[in-house]
């Protein structure tokens, strides 16, 4: 009753607190959020059926979007090579594009609509299994699938027309892999975007699914035994180890602002407190007078504190979350990432809160349990 | 401890700044079970320092002072002393203004067994007897001073204590006032059975007690 009551008698000093308290915990969730979508977003791109093997000419970059192209022919030599399932060559370029009415769009992760070429059938080594609609025809056509984050970007739905490179290109389906880059982009045939790019017989990276039985670590390293001055393999799991590892990064940076905010945060909630006593020393008297026990009394303050600090982590989360979503909708990238709150998000948050009132409170409830009762009711 | 005694003193001393303000200087004190005794005496005389020991909120350096057959000079844990032998009513109410009527007269039950529909019941129960039964509900801070100090004596009775401890429970509130609080603590004190030790500057209200007891430089100089 006392401690939830008491932390609101002035209210302005409880409200400062809380905002005090609640910007650290919002920023530790706005970081969970962006750690917990990309990596959904990077496990998304280790789906079953994809290809786990990717290989770019050496000194590319992962995407193989401007780094080199790679004749297309290495495609078919790669598929003789020990433990090689299949491979498929991808043309990949960041497109500058123009609706129908002629007004220009630029959304993509690298500021274009990021486009790739890739054989209808062999859609499925890029994660595209399904879609909604119906898969580009094969051949030098003008038909394109769009991610369904670049197609709410674009406001396209199947049957709409796309320009790009002033070709008129009619959606035929909509896909979603739940990876934010693949998402985001586009797809046609290979020999569609070699011819508009003049790029024919060229493509900018290999899509290679290996055996069941074969290890892909090992698979890889053959491929770069094979073509030791030509190709780079790198394979889905080691993207993804690096991804995580700038993951791990954030989460890091995450941790620290979780200290710092401890540490912030418990100098607010101590003068908060301290304060609070101060106050009520009068009161904490008359407690001790009807026969309060000191842990009582040590216990009620350190309750009001924690009080304060979880009202605090409940306006952070929100606080969090409101941050996120708008920083994400001023975002070039806007629509092709989704954050996630994850649960352990929100139990660090309360940890970290529940911590901080813990700690504040500690000083103040111990001085307010070893008050002299006569001291106490004496004080004006 | 003799037999219909609730408290006995002996030579008891109590000193402040390292001895040099001797606040009771050998006081010899014994009080009856039920019993309605007046303290009076001059500010600094040492009588509030007195009901202070009666009541444990304080420890004397010398002496002995038994109270409900407890040691108090050997007794360690006084909180659970307080909370079941002892009521107090102090002169300036001392409610908690951001709770309930209701609230404040529970608070001394939340050291005992008691559930929380139990302890409603006993507080109402109280705020009936002083005729507050109606502002339960109601925050003391919208209270005249005599009800605020009605809630402070349903307080003061509610873990149905031994003894009662007023210490100039008339002295913030008008002589009218104060005369209806009076008869209140004196109506209880017959109807609950409790001992009442009351300081007070007012001669006419500490002739309203058995015993009349005159304290002046930390010592009991007349009884009558």
């Amino acid at each position: 009753m006392l401690m939830v009551k008491n932390p609101f008698r002035n209210k302005t000093r409880a409200i400062l607190a809380i905002i005090g308290i609640a910007i650290g915990i919002a920023t530790i969730v706005a970081l969970g959020m962006v750690t917990g979508g990309l990596q959904n977003s990077t496990q998304s791109s280790l789906k079953a059926g994809s290809a786990e093997i990717s290989v770019t000419k050496i000194g590319s970059g992962s995407f193989g979007s401007s780094g080199g192209t790679l004749d297309e022919s290495l495609v078919n030599d790669l598929k003789n090579i020990s433990g090689v399932k299949d491979a498929a060559g991808i043309l990949r370029v960041n497109a500058n594009i123009s609706t129908t009415s002629g007004s220009s769009g630029s959304f993509g992760p690298m500021g274009g609509l990021y486009l790739s070429g890739i054989s209808r059938n062999e859609l499925n080594m890029v994660g595209i299994d399904s879609i909604n609609g119906s898969f580009y025809a094969e051949g030098d056509s003008k038909e394109i699938i769009l991610g369904k984050t670049a197609a709410g970007n674009l406001n396209k739905t199947v049957g709409s027309t796309i320009n790009i490179y002033g070709t008129d290109f009619k959606v035929t389906g909509i896909f979603e892999t739940g990876n934010f880059i693949q998402d985001g982009g586009a797809y046609v045939s290979l020999s569609t975007l070699q011819n508009l790019t003049s790029n024919n017989n060229k493509v900018s990276s290999i899509a290679v699914k290996v055996n069941p039985e074969a290890n892909s670590s090992q698979v890889s390293q053959s491929i770069q035994n094979a073509y030791p001055n030509d190709l780079s393999a790198t394979t889905a799991a080691d993207q993804a180890n690096r991804i995580n590892q700038s993951l791990g990064a954030i989460d890091t940076a995450s941790w620290a602002i979780s200290l710092l905010a401890i540490i912030i945060g418990g100098v607010g909630v101590i003068n908060t407190m301290v304060m609070s006593v101060y106050e009520r020393t009068r009161e904490i008297g008359v407690l001790k007078a009807v026969g309060w026990k000191n842990k009582r009394i040590l216990g009620m303050i350190l309750g009001e504190s924690v009080v304060l600090t979880l009202v605090a982590a409940v306006v952070g989360i929100i606080m969090g979350i409101i941050a996120v979503e708008i920083i994400l909708n001023f975002m070039p990238t806007s629509g092709s990432f989704s954050p996630v709150l994850t649960i352990d998000t929100l139990l660090k948050a309360f940890a970290v809160a529940f911590l901080v009132g813990i700690l504040g409170g500690l000083y103040p409830a111990y001085r307010a349990s070893k008050l002299a009762p006569t001291e106490a009711l004496r004080y004006e | 401890m003799s037999e219909g005694n609730i408290i006995e003193i002996h030579n008891l001393k109590k000193n402040y700044d390292k001895g040099s303000i001797k606040a009771l200087n050998g006081i010899d004190l014994e009080i009856k079970k039920g019993e309605f005794i007046s303290i009076m005496g001059p500010s600094g005389s040492g009588k509030s320092t007195l009901l202070n020991m009666i009541g444990a909120l304080d420890r004397a350096e010398e002496g002995s002072i038994k109270v409900a057959d407890i040691d108090l000079m050997k007794e360690t844990d006084l909180s659970e002393f307080r909370s079941q032998e002892i009521g107090f009513v102090f002169q300036m109410h001392n409610l908690i203004p951001n709770l309930t009527v209701l609230e404040n007269v529970e608070i001394p039950m939340y050291e005992s067994n008691l559930n929380s529909e139990q302890m409603r019941e006993r507080a109402l129960e109280l705020l009936e007897a002083v005729g507050l039964r109606e502002k339960a509900e109601t925050n003391p801070t919208k209270l005249s001073g005599g009800e605020r100090q009605r809630v402070a004596i349903a307080r003061a009775l509610v873990n149905h204590p031994s003894i009662i401890l007023a210490d100039e429970p008339t002295g913030a509130l008008d002589s009218k006032t104060g005369d209806v609080i009076l008869k209140l603590l004196k109506d209880l004190h017959s109807k609950e059975k409790v001992t009442l030790v009351m300081v007070t500057h007012e001669p006419y209200v500490a002739k309203m007690a058995d015993r009349i007891l005159n304290v002046l430089d930390g010592k009991i100089k007349s009884s009558s």
